[in-house]
């Protein structure tokens, strides 16, 4: 039986809210074993951030479950003296520590990767605050909006027509960073392999983002080029765009990339007159383009009109959103979502490992853990401590089977 | 670590960007003469070595390589004589990631796409913009972006378990999937109710939006435990009750106080508002353009950019993604420029 790639690797995770546990989500899909690391009095957020009318909505929330699946929870008070010692305990068993804490909160916990580094000489540290933990930016702080703001992608989104720059439409910093410190991480496995040496990676999330639009820089290196709001044409083919079809909030999104696929749509769309207009000059008539694709689209159901354009080799897809995109038959046919089961929730789609190594076919194995639900495990079983040491922590508060406190948000 | 990328757009030349970097050996075999741009080349292709070689010898450089990574249509590397099954059972230590729209399967696997038709079939299209106008992608090819960064670290994963059992992969990635599945808490709220995300524009709250200020424009994201250290900080002493602080009120009132963020910053400059941020330890940020990043003390401190020749002149790009392992600025080689030479290294010079 194939193994998962990362099965036998251990991960203590200190992060919270999205882009750190994206980041060990998918380590957790990939074999890794994930032990999420929270405080009786500092829980991820993300367990309380919209009220749930459960009796412990910490352990129902849809949000949560989708982003911590494959994990094990402990908690852990690491501000008593006990319960650093613990997680040291943990670390001196474990390959690496992921965090994405405000850039000082480690080292002023006193558990900085030189601490790591006395429990376990070759611990890898994965830090991801959003600006690093040196330069001038350092003690600013951001979540995936303000990440996407800093580094330069929200000015290069807009409709182009008001001078007023998007965010997208979801907190993008966070993922595409979590993606990153997951990928720095297994390199830092790589390296300890070869030369027996941890190291402490500094990943700061605003430079992840900027690496996203890596180009824009060398615009305006070279050219001095300002960013360009372009709505949703393309800054050389045309026409391209997003264009409304029968019903609420149903869209085509096409892209016209030769005269060869221009002949073919002008045909579709019933605009024969206009199928030999050059590349020029559709890019000059965009504006008229758009208004004859979309009385065309406009009477169309979006599917039969993306099966149409795509049967004349036009690039064409109609647009999923949140609801659709998981009754999508591609999607489905392809076993994507996954209805696995959570003891406090009923069972709904979520997605199944989207890097889908094909021999060892990664599967989802475990929902998101409850609070506290494997504090025995981990410190009765890994760390070896009596039925009497664990009493006296819970009664001391270093660890808890329920957050202090909780409220929403 | 010898990296071969095959086809070369941008999904590809991202995804082994880094590598090359961080000092794997990346060679490219190139693609369509128009698959980058010389700004994506800028980017994205130092410290490759650029390569043109005829499918014989593709397939034997990569059975010489320890990772290929394609960004082709599904079957467009068989159809060279390099069909991944067949890569991995002549040498099972090797990892062949394929990046594409769709994936290798399915109803539409073989469907054209370019960035706009990937973001469109993910899912971040629909929540980005206003309802009120069409949705919204958002700059710089970032379907390609996000498949090449996610291919990245799939595949150095993939390498990593092969280092371990003396088994690879291949990984199939899809530029759907790669988004579908991060559609932060719109994906799960919707699969539960039903109920698609709406797009919000620039503020999902009050306290989580993008607004207007003197020379641009800044945002604020402040969660729960943050929103009385904003409030102190705009000094409305109105806000600092239970009609504002409490989370759950706050809700009810929220254009409200969208009014009263929106005049507090609009008589005020970025710098100002960062600088406030960093005082009360609330999230603010401001669009800054990648010009005003070049200029960026921060990200000269932590010597971010690389300087790189190009046929234009010398550009600055983003280099080392991360500090704690070894990075090198490479060249951009010519078209071509390296093909005797990785013939020389990876084959002995015999094919």
């Amino acid at each position: 039986m194939k193994r998962l790639p990362l099965e036998g690797v251990r991960v203590v995770d200190l992060s919270m809210m999205w882009a750190g546990p994206y980041a060990t989500h998918l380590l957790g899909e990939m074999g890794a074993e994930v032990i999420k690391i929270e405080g009786p009095r500092a829980w991820d957020n993300v367990r309380t951030l919209f009220p749930i009318p459960e009796p412990e909505p910490w352990d129902a929330s849809f949000y949560f479950n989708d982003y911590n699946r494959e994990k094990k929870s402990l908690i852990l008070d690491l501000t008593q003296p006990r319960g650093r010692e613990l997680l040291l305990a943990l670390v001196a068993k474990s390959d690496a520590v992921i965090e994405n804490y405000r850039a000082d909160v480690l080292d002023k916990l006193g558990l900085g990767f030189e601490a790591l580094q006395r429990a376990r000489s070759d611990i890898i540290l994965v830090s991801m605050a959003g600006f690093g933990k040196t330069g001038a930016d350092r003690e600013r702080v951001g979540f995936g909006p303000i990440v996407e703001q800093m580094a330069g992608l929200a000015s290069l989104t807009g409709y182009g027509d008001d001078g007023v720059p998007y965010k997208t439409g979801i907190s993008y910093g966070d993922p595409v960073g979590g993606v990153a410190a997951a990928g720095a991480l297994v390199l830092a496995l790589i390296q300890r392999r070869r030369t027996g040496r941890g190291c402490a990676i500094d990943l700061a999330q605003r430079e992840v983002m900027a690496q996203m639009l890596g180009e824009a820089f060398a615009a305006a290196s070279l050219r001095g080029e300002p960013p360009v709001h372009r709505g949703n044409r393309h800054p050389v083919w045309a026409p391209q765009g997003v264009y409304p079809c029968q019903g609420e909030q149903q869209w085509l999104a096409l892209s016209v990339r030769s005269d060869a696929e221009w002949k073919a749509l002008a045909g579709v769309i019933g605009a024969p007159e206009l199928a030999g207009l050059s590349l020029e000059t559709r890019r000059a008539r965009h504006d008229e383009l758009d208004a004859r694709i979309t009385a065309w689209t406009a009477a169309q159901e979006a599917q039969p009109a993306q099966d149409a354009l795509q049967e004349l080799g036009i690039p064409a897809a109609r647009m999923l959103d949140s609801d659709s995109v998981h009754w999508d038959a591609h999607l489905l046919s392809r076993d994507y979502w996954d209805f696995m089961k959570h003891p406090r929730m009923q069972p709904y789609p979520q997605p199944a490992p989207a890097w889908r190594l094909l021999e060892v076919n990664p599967r989802p194995r475990r929902p998101a853990p409850m609070f506290g639900e494997h504090n025995r495990e981990i410190l009765g079983g890994l760390l070896g401590l009596s039925e009497a040491e664990l009493t006296e922590l819970a009664e001391a508060g270093v660890i808890a089977a329920a957050p202090v406190g909780a409220g929403v948000g | 670590m010898r990296v071969l990328e095959v086809g070369g757009g941008v999904a590809a030349a991202f995804a082994t960007r880094w590598l090359a970097g961080f000092g794997a050996d990346v060679v490219r075999s190139e693609g369509p003469r128009d698959a980058l741009t010389v700004d994506e080349e800028a980017a994205l292709l130092p410290g490759k070595r650029r390569i043109e070689v005829a499918d014989d010898a593709l397939r034997q450089l990569a059975l010489a390589a320890d990772l290929v990574v394609e960004d082709g249509r599904p079957g467009a590397l068989a159809a060279r004589g390099l069909d991944p099954g067949m890569l991995r059972a002549e040498k099972p230590a090797l990892v062949v990631t394929s990046l594409t729209p769709f994936g290798q399967t399915g109803p539409q696997a073989g469907l054209e796409a370019t960035n706009l038709v990937a973001h469109a079939a993910g899912g971040i299209l629909s929540l980005t913009g206003v309802m009120e106008r069409p949705p919204l992608q958002n700059g710089a090819n970032q379907a390609w972006k996000l498949l090449g960064i996610n291919g990245f670290a799939a595949s150095v994963t993939a390498y990593l378990g092969a280092l371990i059992s003396g088994e690879g992969d291949w990984i199939d990635l899809s530029a759907q999937e790669c988004a579908a599945g991060m559609l932060e808490f719109y994906g799960p709220r919707s699969a539960v109710d039903g109920l698609p995300g709406r797009r919000l524009g620039n503020r999902t709250t009050a306290i989580w939006g993008l607004y207007r200020c003197l020379d641009g424009f800044a945002g604020v994201c402040s969660l729960q435990r943050q929103a009385k250290a904003l409030f102190e900080g705009m000094g409305d002493p109105e806000l600092l009750t239970p009609r504002f602080l409490d989370p759950v009120e706050r809700m009810k009132d929220d254009k409200e106080l969208a009014r009263r963020v929106e005049r507090f910053f609009a008589d005020k400059k970025k710098d100002e508002l960062l600088a406030l941020g960093t005082r009360l330890q609330v999230p603010f940020g401001a669009v800054l353009t990648p010009g005003e990043l070049l200029e960026s003390e921060s990200l000269r401190e932590r010597e971010f950019f690389d300087t790189v020749e190009t046929p234009e002149g010398v550009a600055r790009v983003p280099g080392r993604p991360f500090p704690g392992l070894g990075w090198r600025a490479g060249p951009l080689s010519a078209l071509a420029a390296d093909t005797e030479a990785v013939r020389h290294d990876w084959l002995g010079g015999g094919a």
